[in-house]
């Protein structure tokens, strides 16, 4: 964000003393808004009309300060343990939910490829199954990231390939090939983004701040692959089947009025674990690792195996190959 | 590390084997898919299965390096044995929910292992009219096709080892060298990394799952199945594919 030092004020403090520390524009209205919210609870809390117990007032001013919140990039690691320890406290508070936010960043020398079989694939959506639940996708509106194509074998052209199929499979004379995020090299719905709410990391992953999000869809329009998703309703998941294992970037409680998209299960493979997905398939179709290290599975792939991507003369330079035995 | 003969299986994994109720017949049907596409809420005792499992899921499988075979970069990499703890073993944890991640489970299938439960250590002739009334629970597609019978790959002298072409011994969690005298191609993918499936992560040790893991040597082919449900919202027709 930029500091303009015309917008830099001093904010006298309840006790008279003054403020040493230049503060921005943002940070002075939270002040200010945050005093008024807490002068109007002290009088809530003289009033004896007040109905208002100390967990909604606490929500109220945890939500307050989540709202004039910063854009997650620029935050330092003050700000994101803060925004962190709010998010935890309101999940607490809200829906009864004990989750665990991690801020975790990309490891040094890793960045992310996926290949996929499309000889190996049946179409049985495992995947589909495992990343619903560990992405604690929306069940109101029974959000999917993953789409597995079913096609007449011998052809690669999608457009009227069928993604709702549901009897058995393998289907005689089809293949299968699944589609999600690719976390493009060069992503064409980061720089559509009118505020900056999604960004590469450096380990390749595209990321979205949803609470930075202002829900214009831009980034979905510029998606060749129809990967991003819109959240029209507020999300629902059960609590007793919310993923307690959380990133803030990645599988968080998303609000109303935001982008999502696979985050290649950040909260797990910046850990060193294997994406849901991959981890998941029964039939091996799917392999992940570091396109960094020589000898890994993924580069054995690239190296090895007659690879394609999707829609390559775009120049999106997806980094999710398609291969076969 | 050198490769593990049976005499050097300790017999406390076998009464561990047994008591975990591997051995039952009825076998685990986590791994047929739901035929309907309601979402049933967990109870408690899954979910305190599942608590158990998060992290560090790969410190509960047992594995041994690889024989013969390099990953890239000439990288030794480990195969997953059978597990004492199948659940722990061959399921994964998403979310609150548990899933088998083989296409077969090996625990089920295997629900006459150890097999001097019956044959006693003695040498038997080995027919495949036999298969008819012990083990009937075998369908013998793989033999059929191939013109082979039982002593092709399991040992007539020791029933609970394979037989390698070389005249060598394998026990039942090396498939790998057993099937990869026949099928190189896989063979080949399998130590790179484009067939079967890499356990828990993308770092640190490599724990791949045998052949067996996965397909049944006696009809290895993948059985169809009824897929998980199909996604309820449209695409839009402009964005194609």
């Amino acid at each position: 964000m930029n500091h303009d030092p015309t917008a830099e004020t001093a904010v006298r403090a309840d006790d008279g003393s003054m403020l040493q520390k230049p503060v921005d524009r943002r940070a002075a209205l939270g002040m200010l808004l945050g005093g008024v919210v807490a002068g109007t609870q002290a009088l809530g809390a003289c009033a004896p009309l007040s109905a208002e117990t100390d967990e909604e007032r606490e929500i109220k001013l945890l939500a307050w300060r989540e709202y004039i919140k910063g854009n997650y990039r620029f935050m330092t690691e003050d700000e994101r343990a803060a925004t962190i320890a709010r998010l935890e406290r309101l999940a607490e508070l809200k829906r009864g939910e004990e989750v665990t936010i991690q801020s975790t960043g990309p490891q040094p020398g890793v960045l992310f490829g996926y290949a996929f079989n499309i000889s190996k694939c049946k179409g049985f959506r495992r995947c589909v199954e495992a990343c619903i639940n560990e992405n604690n996708l929306a069940r109101n509106v029974d959000m999917q990231y993953i789409r597995i194509f079913e096609k007449e074998s011998g052809v690669v052209d999608l457009n009227d390939a069928d993604a709702t199929y549901q009897h058995e499979v393998p289907a005689e004379g089809h293949f299968y090939l699944g589609t999600q995020c690719f976390q493009c090299a060069n992503p064409p719905c980061v720089p559509v983004c009118p505020v900056g709410a999604t960004w590469q990391e450096p380990d390749g992953i595209v990321v979205i701040d949803y609470n930075w999000c202002v829900g214009c869809r831009a980034c979905m329009a510029a998606c060749p692959y129809w990967a991003r998703r819109f959240n029209w309703d507020a999300p629902e998941v059960p609590p007793e089947e919310v993923n307690p294992n959380q990133h803030y970037l990645g599988n968080r409680a998303r609000k109303q009025g935001c982008t999502e998209k696979c985050t290649f299960c950040i909260h797990r493979t910046r850990q060193g674990r294997l994406p849901a997905c991959a981890e998941a398939c029964p039939t091996g179709a799917r392999v992940f690792g570091n396109l960094l290290d020589p000898d890994s599975e993924i580069r054995w792939v690239l190296a090895n195996k007659p690879v394609f991507r999707l829609k390559e003369e775009l120049g999106t330079e997806p980094r999710f190959w398609y291969f076969t035995d | 590390m050198s490769r593990i003969r049976v005499d050097a299986v300790p017999m406390g994994l076998v009464a561990a084997w047994l008591a975990s109720g591997c051995h039952d017949p009825g076998g685990t049907k986590a791994d047929q898919l739901p035929r309907n596409t309601v979402a049933v809420p967990i109870d408690s005792a899954t979910a305190a299965r599942n608590a158990a499992l998060e992290p560090g899921v790969l410190a509960t499988v047992q594995a041994v390096r690889v024989d013969r075979w390099k990953g890239p970069g000439e990288r030794p990499f480990e195969v997953a044995l059978r597990s004492a703890a199948p659940e722990a073993g061959h399921s994964r944890m998403f979310g609150t929910i548990t899933l088998a991640i083989a296409l077969r489970s090996r625990t089920a299938a295997i629900s006459q292992y150890p097999c001097t439960s019956c044959h006693l250590g003695r040498k038997v002739v080995m027919a495949n009219k036999r298969i008819e009334d012990a083990h009937n629970n075998i369908q013998p597609v793989h033999p059929e096709q191939t013109g082979a019978v039982c002593s092709t790959c399991h040992s007539a002298d020791d029933v609970q080892l394979l037989t390698l072409k070389s005249g060598e011994r394998a026990t039942l969690d090396e498939s790998y060298r057993l099937c990869a005298q026949c099928h190189f191609p896989e063979a080949k993918a399998w130590a790179g990394g484009a067939h079967g499936k890499r356990l828990d992560g993308w770092q640190g040790r490599r724990v791949v799952m045998a052949c067996a893991d996965c397909h049944d040597p006696h009809k290895p082919a993948v059985q169809a199945r009824i897929p998980f449900r199909a996604p309820q919202i449209e695409r839009p027709r402009s964005h194609d594919p």
